[in-house]
């Protein structure tokens, strides 16, 4: 349902109005097809920008020492896309590097959902993510990049590696393509929704 | 060793924010939209360096996340930046809503712009 405008958002002139932003973050490990699926879709070339991560230092602390803190330089790869004329969604690619808590949460923090990208090859790649989506609470899709169009491992195989809940949904996508990832994206908001729903049914009762 | 402390380039980003890594309103989104208020468009000789860009690019509204990849800025330091500007109301920033992600009406609408998509 479309809430109606406000009589003062009407009052104002409809170029003026910046649009309400919404993101859906698109995790996963290095070169597993992040930005390859966010240039698919988006409207605008993907940008790139750069975030300090600071994370403790766990080496360090191990051997009873003071953990120091070390800061690293990420790359954040975002695009976006039109929903509507008050409606703009983000992108955001994010480095799945382990240990970068601090910065998850600011990236993180609001998403409408998100989509863990992963290739077979190198699942292991995509636990960092699987585990930090698991304790935000944030609802979440493993999508299995088909690299090239074949599926080498069974969905339910890959879905017991990833030792993911059963609720949470695993698909497959073409990360160069626009249709097969507006259609994974499609399965993280359909996610969403669902756990929404959920949550207002228990805690209606 | 190498040649250069890592540690000093490392710090060099938040010189432009005088130190500060948190921006004044340490929760601006990184997808928070910002535009150019009249004033900050009128002040813009006596704004410095970022600042300044800052108050040029956003005469189209764009998302604090996009104005840190074209002034190739750390996003840290650009939060920290566009808060500051406006707080002293030089732009204005367009927040998302608390909790749109528990919001069934704007995910439903972002379903059929999606679906929308050919």
């Amino acid at each position: 349902m479309d809430s109606k405008p406000s009589a003062e958002q009407q009052a104002r002139p409809v170029r003026q109005r910046p649009p309400t932003p919404v993101k859906i973050v698109i995790a996963g490990g290095f070169g597993v097809g992040k930005t390859t699926a966010v240039g698919a879709i988006s409207e605008i070339q993907p940008l790139r920008t750069e975030a300090l991560m600071t994370s403790a230092g766990a080496e360090i602390d191990r051997t009873g020492h003071v953990p120091s803190k070390t800061t690293t330089t990420v790359a954040l790869d975002f695009g976006c896309l039109t929903i509507d004329d008050d409606v703009k969604l983000y992108l955001f690619g994010t480095p799945g590097q382990d240990r970068f808590g601090f910065m998850w949460h600011d990236i993180v923090h609001g998403a409408l959902g998100a989509l863990v990208i992963v290739d077979t090859r190198r699942m292991d790649d995509c636990y960092p993510a699987v585990d930090y989506f698991e304790k935000a609470g944030m609802p979440f899709v493993v999508g299995v990049n088909l690299f090239d169009g074949v599926l080498a491992h069974d969905l339910d195989d890959i879905r017991w590696a990833l030792a993911v809940n059963d609720t949470v949904p695993v698909v497959t996508l073409d990360a160069r393509d626009k249709l097969s990832v507006r259609d994974a994206l499609l399965a993280v908001l359909h996610h969403t929704v669902r756990r929404v729903r959920t949550q207002q049914t228990s805690n209606a009762t | 060793m190498p040649e250069q402390d890592p540690d000093v380039s490392l710090l060099r980003p938040y010189l432009l924010t005088s130190g500060r890594a948190q921006p004044i309103d340490h929760t601006l989104e990184i997808e928070t939209q910002v535009v150019t208020s009249d004033r900050g468009a009128a002040s813009r000789g006596s704004l410095t360096f970022e600042r300044r860009d800052i108050v040029e690019l956003c005469r189209t509204t764009m998302s604090v996340a996009e104005v840190a990849a074209r002034l190739g800025l750390h996003i840290g330091v650009t939060r920290v930046l566009v808060a500051d500007l406006a707080a002293l109301g030089h732009v204005i920033v367009c927040r998302p809503a608390a909790a749109l992600n528990q919001d069934l009406g704007m995910i439903e609408r972002v379903i059929r712009g999606l679906e929308a998509i050919r």
